[in-house]
């Protein structure tokens, strides 16, 4: 991965709003964070890390959106730490997926925490452009795990 | 003070408290069935919930911070069940009670709209249990010889949560220590839903989350997951 192409993917982060991306070729990794201005490069990877949710973060919200949209993204923040899942059990329909209007009070997803489910709301209504979180996988207090473009 | 809900029947507690909670039932209301056609647990796994078997309840907390809640919450089944069976009581982080060992009681918590539906089934008359069960499972009937009647042991459980739910933190997280045997000290495989994390269990951390130390040295958090002891 050269120089080139991690602006390329910097400019991309700010032309779809993504609050943060990683994304791995070979054993580079990059990770950019919008929300907190900073840019952090890590080469080379210690380790293999999952970066499936990002290639599909972008393919889904890259078409939808004029850069004059980008700041109006709302952002689902995880409230707790604990394990992010997409849908009440492993065998039940995810929530939500990119595309599903939902309500201010539309359930997005599960933060479980000790055995307490947290049902996530959306907060706005609006259009869910992105999730930003693989299933099953652990969440830090105040993670983004989902965009909406409010309506 | 309690107000108690009792129905005949129902597909799920759970699913009857989060009705109410939506019409807005007042903190502390519990509902209870003497059977359940749809149990649940964890993972979308079903709670058995048949007629005169168990206690399947569900309180309904509205409480202005959820400090280790579900923690709290296994520490009243033991404070309730502590008359009942004497010695032998354990809980199996974050909130399976166990009786030798063998499971007598499992809670699980919903927070839904800012309320917390704390789902708690004991096992109470049952003198055997289905195969392939994921813990060995027991009964009150098992551990005493009697049998025993929901409503009357609901009404024990009653006081204690009560109290569990007016304790912060720090008191949870001490008074969990001093009850569980899987806080630290012990080997344990933790089911982190498809990776497998196995070591030694390692003190809870500020918020009660699991600590484990493993072979490497290596430290880890348990948010969630389903911890086995190992031998």
């Amino acid at each position: 991965m050269n120089i080139e192409e991690i602006k390329e993917l910097i400019q991309l982060a700010n032309d779809t709003g993504v609050a943060e991306l990683e994304v791995q070729r070979g054993e580079h990794r990059v990770r950019i964070q919008r929300a907190v201005a900073q840019r952090e490069v890590v080469l080379p990877a210690a380790a293999p890390v999952a970066v499936a949710a990002a290639p599909a973060v972008l393919a889904a919200a890259a078409p939808a959106l004029a850069p004059a949209e980008k700041d109006n993204l709302y952002t689902v923040k995880s409230p707790i730490v604990g394990t992010f899942y997409e849908a009440a059990s492993p065998d039940a329909a995810p929530f939500v997926k990119p595309g599903d209007s939902v309500m201010a009070k539309t359930t997005v997803c599960i933060i479980e925490s000790m055995k307490l489910m947290n049902e996530i709301e959306a907060e706005v209504s609006g259009t869910i452009v992105a999730r930003l979180v693989e299933n099953g996988k652990p969440v830090e207090y105040g993670e983004a795990l989902f965009t909406i473009r409010p309506n | 003070m309690s107000r108690v809900i009792w129905r005949e029947r129902l597909d799920s507690t759970m699913t009857e408290a989060a009705r109410l909670a939506a019409e807005g039932i007042p903190n502390g209301t519990v509902v209870a069935a003497r059977m359940q056609t749809a149990g649940q647990g964890r993972q979308g796994r079903e709670w058995l919930s048949a007629s005169g078997d168990g206690l399947y309840c569900t309180f309904i907390l509205r409480l202005a911070e959820v400090p280790a809640i579900t923690l709290a919450l296994g520490l009243a089944v033991v404070e309730a069940l502590t008359p009942i069976v004497g010695s032998g009581l354990d809980i199996r982080w974050p909130n399976d009670v166990l009786w030798q060992g063998k499971k007598l009681c499992g809670i699980l918590a919903r927070l839904e709209h800012g309320v917390v539906l704390a789902g708690i089934g004991i096992n109470l008359n049952q003198l055997q249990f289905p195969p392939g069960l994921r813990t060995p499972a027991t009964s009150l009937r098992l551990a005493t010889s009697k049998t025993f009647d929901a409503e009357e042991v609901l009404n024990q459980l009653l006081g204690p949560v009560d109290q569990a739910t007016q304790l912060n933190r720090e008191e949870i997280l001490r008074l969990f220590a001093q009850t569980s045997s899987y806080v630290s000290g012990r080997r344990v495989r933790v089911d982190l839903d498809g990776s497998i994390l196995e070591g030694v269990t390692d003190g809870l951390d500020e918020f009660g989350f699991l600590r484990i130390r493993k072979e490497n040295g290596a430290r880890e958090t348990v948010y969630a997951g389903s911890v086995r002891p190992l031998k």
